[in-house]
């Protein structure tokens, strides 16, 4: 078990720097050799709303996050306010002592239906409807508010600017000092952060002596960390992943239309678009960069993104579910027209416009049924983001052998998250190319001479071939010959079952934990780690279970999970949607049910505190259905 | 021996179509290119314009209803030593194509847009398209059609095209100098062609058309080309060819209404910033050596994520 497991929120305005003292905690502690693990949750708003991000610390590396909270750090009054729930024993509230006069009127940027909740549990206590009430209730719960003169802590050192410009230096480093993280990982954090910023750097510095200082002079240091040897590491999100993986797979051609939480992807490969490469394996070969093209909507991207790929360029989207919906016909056509493309598609809260910047895990059955009539894709799923990496990389491996639409599905909390990675290795995955014709000749595109299903592709500027989304003939002119449509259907669809054959079962589904245990816990997606926290947390109270891990869905691993959910005598499915829609999967291709759900459809990402209590409470027998519902 | 640029398909448009005449312009034009016939792609929508690809022997694809644009685009940009024609409807391109229609006026990719232009959904049996002018009742339409029109020619000006022309589907020998004029410009083209449909469109027929049509050209003075970025000569050529543009009822302009040669295309524009993006680009790029081994260093490319 971990010696050291801290858990921090610190929240603050939208657009008022709360990414950069996350990003300062996560760096610092790095420096001393601690991994991090961070998720962000924020609203659909550009200034202002309140944003939060909920970090562990381990001194091995942290896979989930709970509640409540070490340390919850305060740039606001809104945070005080919105994280009344998620303090306990021994937390402490660290907040600017201007804050104490603030009313709970006075926070107009809280949505209102939030505002009544915290109204409603200040009135029960008692307590007066502002800060002091919040603090009241907190010290009940066992919490410790730590109130520190943000202003004067700053003008102390710095005179240049308005001192909230420090706020979230002072935040963070306030944070790093209580919990006995050196100065010296701090300040590195900052240097990193700040680049060669010169007149940057110097005030913050200053702005962390100053915090330090004052930490020490009045007592609240809880301890010394100490330090950790500390190797380099990379600190990456799910979406910085997903565009590593597909700049190492080939990718060379990208489209997106901007849309939370999907084109951070693309902008990170507009960031990266200048490859660096590997000199000796490289020097003869014809190297570039990606492209990457912000279109007038996702139709235009999806079918931009076939475009390219027909040129034989590695091409992918990125989107989210209101653009994947528009991108239905698109697919639809990959799919009739054998055309290796990528959709990576990030869930977020839906239906409609739903919850634009919240997680869910609703998308699967409809990535499974995206585009009017049959056709052969793949649909696969990473879990954490090292699988976004690797996943990324196969993904367009898939696309160009199957020729066909590969749709890689990553959540909102995934994307969100940021992870300690220790390195990456290319070679793990080598790249598949696809079955290509002679240079120069004109070819039958839709070939029924084969077996597998697979008919060399060829490619516009080397081929002379037609293509068309109507049924086709081997050439790939328009037939409505019932033969034809018959012979070119099952063609496609032998694909699938060629994939079926060659993916290995254990990129489509995996055991993790005590094989023999007989306690079957089935998730997907960003649950992944947690519950693998979750293994851990029942085996020290003497309850034996495993994990069902499920990577793909089409094609689906069958036999595999059947005889896996054969032989359990307990499954619970853990998913963030309403309707346990891995489940339905699960059943729709073995017949098998899973009766236990766990469920989780608030947007907010699944803690290790509320999923421990609800999978025991149905391992118990005291309940068959279990909702979650933490998180502000 | 020189390359057949016609397919041995049967060809099923309606007898008397307006979209014959196209075809033999588009051929004749590909064949006085002089073009590598590997090196050209035509992309078409859906309709009978989208049928056109089959017919012509260059690779070809028929994609969806509105959508010929962005798929052309992903290609010219994919491989820009492609030459990429559209041929497209006016339900097609200018109703559920617009946006696409419009954005690619912004970024000038190199496209050649022909637009195939009679009033009418043709395929599904004759109802207005965008183009059908106010008030206007062909026989399929149970009451006069309550929509105004959209001008093709000046829109794709508005939009931001480079070259903008309109042909006349019975006049294959103009219309094949301006599709070759407008493979040889940089930027992306326009081509409004009146092809009347003899089945649904009884209102404007070949013999209405041919009464109306006369040829910008015909006057020695009309000049449309714009060669430097002189504020001056950018404002007289567009005055110019929104002027005639917007002619219609009693006589309708064709020819070349305007062409811009100063706006850099996209590819160049992304040469700008990426270097080798025309030496090198997309899709001729290799991935990895012969083993399969990325050529990527990706702990260098992402050395600004490293703690």
């Amino acid at each position: 078990m971990s010696k050291i497991d801290i858990s921090i929120v610190i929240g603050g305005p939208q657009g008022g720097g709360i990414d950069t003292s996350s990003n300062m905690i996560t760096r610092a502690f790095s420096y001393s050799g601690f991994p991090v693990i961070s998720v962000r949750e924020f609203h659909s708003n550009i200034k202002g709303r309140h944003s939060y991000v909920h970090l562990r610390v381990k001194d091995e590396k942290p896979k989930s996050f709970r509640y409540p909270v070490d340390v919850l750090v305060a740039l606001d009054p809104d945070t005080i306010f919105e994280h009344f729930e998620d303090i306990g024993k021994g937390s402490k509230i660290i907040y600017d002592t201007e804050f104490e006069t603030s009313d709970l009127s006075q926070a107009r940027m809280i949505m209102r239906d939030t505002a009544q909740r915290i109204k409603n549990e200040l009135e029960s206590k008692k307590q007066p409807l502002n800060i002091k009430g919040v603090l009241n209730l907190m010290k009940e719960n066992g919490g410790i508010p730590i109130g520190i003169p943000f202003s004067k802590v700053v003008t102390s050192v710095v005179s240049e600017g308005p001192a909230t410009r420090y706020f979230n230096t002072l935040g963070a480093s306030v944070t790093l000092s209580i919990l006995g993280v050196d100065k010296d990982s701090t300040k590195s954090a900052i240097k990193d952060i700040f680049g060669n910023k010169e007149k940057v750097i110097e005030p913050n510095l200053k702005v962390v002596d100053s915090s330090y200082d004052y930490c020490e002079t009045n007592g609240f240091k809880i301890r010394d960390l100490g330090k950790m040897p500390a190797k380099k590491v990379m600190l990456l999100t799910g979406n910085d992943g997903a565009a590593i993986g597909k700049i190492i797979g080939g990718l060379r051609f990208q489209t997106y239309y901007p849309i939370t939480p999907a084109s951070d992807e693309s902008t990170i490969l507009e960031e990266h678009d200048s490859i660096k490469w590997l000199e000796e394996e490289s020097q003869n070969l014809k190297r570039g960069g990606v492209t990457v093209i912000q279109t007038e909507d996702e139709i235009s991207a999806i079918t931009m993104a076939c475009g390219a790929a027909l040129t034989g360029t590695r091409s992918s989207t990125a989107t989210s579910g209101p653009g994947f919906s528009l991108m239905a016909e698109g697919i639809s056509f990959a799919g009739m027209d054998e055309i290796p493309v990528v959709i990576t598609m990030y869930q977020r809260g839906g239906p409609s416009t739903g919850l634009p910047t919240r997680n869910q895990q609703s998308d699967l059955l409809f990535a499974l049924n995206t585009g009017h009539g049959e056709f052969p894709r793949i649909v696969m799923s990473s879990g954490d983001v090292e699988e976004c990496i690797y996943d990324s990389i196969k993904a367009l491996n898939y696309a160009q052998r199957y020729q066909l639409p590969v749709i890689h599905l990553i959540d909102k909390t995934l994307a969100n998250t940021t992870e300690v990675v220790d390195s990456i290795d290319p070679d793990l995955v080598p790249i598949i190319g696809r079955v290509s014709p002679e240079k120069g000749s004109e070819i039958k595109r839709y070939s029924l001479n084969t077996e597998n299903g697979i008919s060399a592709m060829g490619t516009f500027g080397n081929n002379i071939f037609w293509m068309t989304g109507d049924e086709h003939d081997e050439l790939g002119h328009v037939t409505e010959d019932s033969m034809m449509r018959d012979r070119q259907m099952e063609k496609r669809f032998r694909k699938i079952e060629t994939a079926r054959k060659e993916i290995p079962v254990s990129e489509m589904a995996q055991i993790i934990g005590d094989e023999k245990a007989d306690i079957t816990l089935v998730t997907w997606g960003s649950q992944k780690s947690l519950v693998i926290d979750i293994l851990d947390d029942l085996s020290r109270e003497g309850i034996r279970a495993k994990l069902l891990y499920l990577r793909m869905f089409q094609p689906f691993p069958s036999e595999f999970v059947s005889e896996v959910l054969k032989k359990s005598r307990k499954v619970i499915s853990i998913e963030s949607n309403m309707t346990s829609q891995a489940a339905t999967v699960i059943r729709t291709n073995t017949g098998i049910e899973i009766k236990n759900n766990i469920v989780k459809y608030n947007g907010r990402h699944m803690t290790e505190d509320e999923l421990l209590s609800a999978v025991k409470k149905i391992i118990e027998g005291k309940s068959e259905r279990e909702v979650l519902r933490n998180g502000a | 021996m020189a390359h057949n640029f016609r397919t041995d398909l049967a060809i099923d448009w309606c007898p008397g179509c307006g979209d014959f005449g196209i075809l033999t312009a588009l051929t004749q034009a590909l064949s006085e290119s002089g073009t590598d016939p590997r090196n050209v792609v035509l992309a078409s929508g859906i309709g009978c314009s989208g049928k056109t690809p089959h017919y012509v022997n260059v690779a070809g694809i028929h994609t969806l209803h509105g959508r010929a644009i962005p798929f052309a685009v992903g290609i010219k940009l994919a491989n820009p030593n492609l030459k990429v024609l559209v041929t497209s409807g006016d339900g097609d391109m200018l109703g559920i194509g617009a946006g696409h229609f419009v954005a690619e006026g912004r970024r000038n990719v190199g496209l050649t847009v022909m637009i195939y232009d009679n009033q009418v959904y043709g395929l599904t049996k004759g109802q207005a398209s965008p183009t059908m002018t106010l008030g206007m009742q062909t026989k399929s339409l149970s009451k006069p059609n309550i929509f105004g029109s959209i001008n093709p020619i000046t829109l794709a000006l508005s939009a931001g095209y480079t070259f903008v022309a309109r042909g006349f589907s019975f006049d294959t020998k103009q219309l094949k100098d301006i599709i070759k004029r407008a493979m040889v410009h940089e930027g992306s083209s326009v081509i409004d062609i009146l092809q009347p449909c003899p089945t649904y469109n009884n209102v404007n027929t070949m013999e209405v058309f041919r009464k109306k049509v006369y040829k910008l050209e015909d006057d020695k003075d009309w000049d449309p080309v714009i060669t430097n970025s002189n504020e001056e000569q950018l404002m007289e050529k567009y005055q110019q060819a929104y002027k005639k543009g917007m002619e219609w009822d009693d006589r309708i302009p064709t020819g070349i209404f305007f062409e811009n040669r100063t706006v850099p295309s996209f590819p160049k524009r992304i040469s700008e910033h990426s270097k080798s993006y025309l030496e090198n680009p997309p899709a001729l790029q290799v991935v990895s050596d012969e083993h399969g081994k990325s050529i990527v260093d990706p702990m260098k490319t992402f050395a600004d994520r490293i703690v």
